[in-house]
């Protein structure tokens, strides 16, 4: 116990390791709120120039960049409609509203301690539950993986899209984007219409800096003319009352962000857009209606986001299991340094797991300060009038697709997928829902062939595991009672009620 | 994008796209380890799935044109010059041209020449003029960014 309270202070009290840490989650702010830049990019990147280092040293580093750049993303997210990172996508619902309305400083700042508050209890949850946790991921059959990711796109389908149709459309064409290229178990071209090229797959990030970079950019240029709002960032630290208003939320959210966080393949993007699913339909009289800058809208998913980072170190350090693209990245690099994620982590260096957990306290500790200390210079930026900020922001494109693989191909993709975004926009559809079948394509492609591999390609038989099994019924019930609630019948009923 | 109770001009034209896409897509699927699959755990059945509900999707939202408005417009050459007017204004047509250009110039006049033109240029125009602050502005960005990319996170450059 001493020991372990002693790796835990490590980051804490080495003068280089705090300061690392306090660089990493500076720099991890200001990564995860550029455009095009992400915080997987730069945790990749880290990983190339400090496998040579100390591994306490290239852990602390790379822990403040993943805390800030979660965090970070907010940031984009509320003053430009642009989530830096998947996980900001719900932020933007409420965020970009309040920008409008000129209150961008009072979002950030309460954004900054929900954030804090989350990541702390993700923490927490961490170090004390993760045995537990992990062994309850254990018990998840690949079905319910794929219900989950269902559940997902459906959520964001419902959430963001002017209506369920249109949502359901565009996170099956983003899993559509997702499967481009090589079958990883055959070997197969899917999607690639004969193209050697696209065998390698389109790259996520390529498409997620098309939609919100580019197709963004020139939906900015409808409002050229338009004075940019005067954003009020006089005040920006949250009054205690106000983070006590939305204490109760924020720890119900965190809960959620961790436990979603915690299950393999799911990370803050499902956990934000759970807890604002759960704001939404939990708070009777919210600030303002949802959607139109609803402060609750902006504390559940920021609560959530930051402590499904506490949530995902789970898997990843006891089962050995990514639970998010960042911390498969992190899984990567504690592998390069000799270590092994898994379940023998714990007993053969426990000190990993204890200095990852006391990294993680202080990197939130250094998001609070940092978080709070640059919102007014940050808050500048969307100042710029839109005939300087649309160019940069291409630029800025530009650079973060090309940097992916060093090649142009990607930098027309994204430019590809930008125009396709904008035709996608004015229309109707979302470009949430895209980024997260993307993402969650592959992922659903393969548990749902593990599940039928599993009961010997056999329809009836998963029906009746599907039928049987208490996780999956929950989640099938909850995906057929959001497919309800969103049918146009339950609405004119609610309208013939409610005729005003 | 608020909920609108009429149709707006070129959205029959570009559902009917995106179902032909669709069905593009299902075809597709359909193709992926040869002509239909041999079982359901098979590379192409969640890619054929994915193909049904698309189309399925795509069927609701056209039917649900029935109960829009059709929009202000006198024959289809109308319909596609509101379409013109109403999202693809002068500024963004010139800008999207300019930044096809800027693509094009990346690789034979590298990252810093050909993106300190474009950002003059396109920041002149879009600012109507304003020739010695945006080329400040430009040469102070192109500064910033790389010395942000190149020399601090060591990012290839075009």
């Amino acid at each position: 116990m001493a020991d372990s309270f002693t790796y835990f202070l490590m980051s804490w009290t080495d003068l280089s390791l705090l300061l690392l840490t306090a660089i990493g989650t500076f720099a991890g702010i200001y990564i995860g709120a550029i455009p095009g830049l992400s915080v997987t990019m730069a945790v990749s990147i880290l990983i190339s120039f400090t496998f040579a280092w100390d591994v306490n040293d290239a852990l602390a580093l790379m822990v403040g960049v993943f805390c800030g750049g979660v965090y970070g993303g907010s940031r984009t997210a509320i003053l430009l409609n642009i989530p830096g990172a998947p996980s900001a996508v719900a932020t933007s619902f409420d965020g970009y509203p309040l920008a409008q309305q000129g209150e961008a400083g009072q979002a950030i700042g309460l954004s900054t301690v929900m954030s804090v508050i989350g990541g702390l209890i993700g923490v927490l949850i961490l170090a004390s539950t993760a045995p537990v946790l992990s062994e309850f991921a254990l018990q998840f059959a690949p079905r319910d993986y794929f219900l989950i990711a269902v559940l997902g796109l459906l959520l964001v389908g419902s959430l963001a899209a002017e209506s369920l149709s249109r949502g359901i459309f565009a996170a099956s064409l983003g899993a559509v984007i997702g499967l481009v290229g090589m079958d990883p178990v055959t070997a197969e071209g899917r999607f690639t219409l004969g193209s050697m090229q696209l065998l390698g797959g389109i790259h996520y990030v390529v498409v997620m800096i098309g939609l919100f970079g580019v197709a963004e950019a020139l939906f900015q240029l409808h409002q050229l003319n338009v004075k940019p709002v005067r954003q009020n960032v006089e005040k920006i630290i949250p009054s205690l009352n106000l983070v006590l208003k939305f204490l109760p939320l924020s720890i119900r959210t965190s809960i959620i962000g961790v436990i979603v966080g915690a299950l393999p393949g799911t990370g803050g993007d499902i956990a934000s857009l759970f807890a604002y699913d759960h704001a939404k339909r939990s708070v009777k009289n919210p600030s303002k209606p949802f959607g139109q800058g609803a402060y609750e809208g902006l504390v559940a998913p920021e609560s959530a986001n930051n402590a499904a980072v506490g949530g995902a170190f789970v898997p990843m350090l006891t089962l050995g299991m990514p639970g998010d693209a960042v911390t498969a990245v992190m899984l990567g690099a504690l592998v390069i340094h000799g270590l092994n994620p898994g379940p023998m982590l714990m007993v053969t260096t426990p000190y990993i797991f204890w200095f990852m957990v006391g990294a993680l306290v202080l990197a939130n500790f250094f998001l609070l300060i940092f978080g709070l200390m640059g919102i007014k210079l940050f808050s500048k930026v969307v100042e710029l009038p839109k005939a300087i900020l649309v160019p940069l922001i291409l630029v800025l494109c530009v650079v973060g697709s090309y940097s992916l693989n060093n090649s142009m191909n990607e930098v027309y993709w994204m430019l590809g997928f930008g125009i396709a975004g904008y035709f996608l926009k004015i229309f109707g559809f979302q470009m949430g829902p895209i980024i997260l079948g993307v993402i969650l394509g592959p992922l659903m492609d393969n548990s749902y062939r593990q599940a039928m591999s599993s009961v010997g390609d056999s329809m009836p038989a998963f029906l009746i595991e599907l039928m049987t099994n208490p996780l999956s019924i929950v989640l099938t019930l909850a995906i057929i009672l959001l497919l309800l609630s969103n049918l146009p019948l339950k609405r004119m009923i609610r309208s013939s009620k409610n005729p005003s | 994008m608020s909920k609108q109770s009429k149709l707006q001009p070129g959205e029959p034209a570009f559902n009917l796209m995106l179902l032909l896409f669709s069905l593009g897509i299902f075809y597709e699927a359909y193709r992926i380890s040869g002509p239909g699959f041999e079982s359901i755990s098979s590379p192409g059945a969640f890619p054929l799935g994915l193909g049904i509900v698309l189309i399925l999707s795509m069927v609701v939202i056209i039917a649900g044109q029935f109960r829009k408005q059709k929009p202000d417009t006198q024959g289809a050459l109308d319909e596609a010059r509101q379409f013109m007017s109403a999202h693809f204004p002068l500024p963004i047509v010139i800008f999207s041209t300019m930044a096809i250009g800027y693509l094009l110039l990346l690789e034979p006049l590298g990252f810093v020449i050909s993106t300190l033109l474009f950002l003059f240029v396109s920041m002149v125009y879009l600012r109507h003029g304003r020739f010695v602050s945006s080329a400040i502005i430009a040469a102070v960005s192109i500064a910033i960014i790389y010395s942000l990319f190149k020399l601090l996170f060591q990012v290839y450059l075009p």
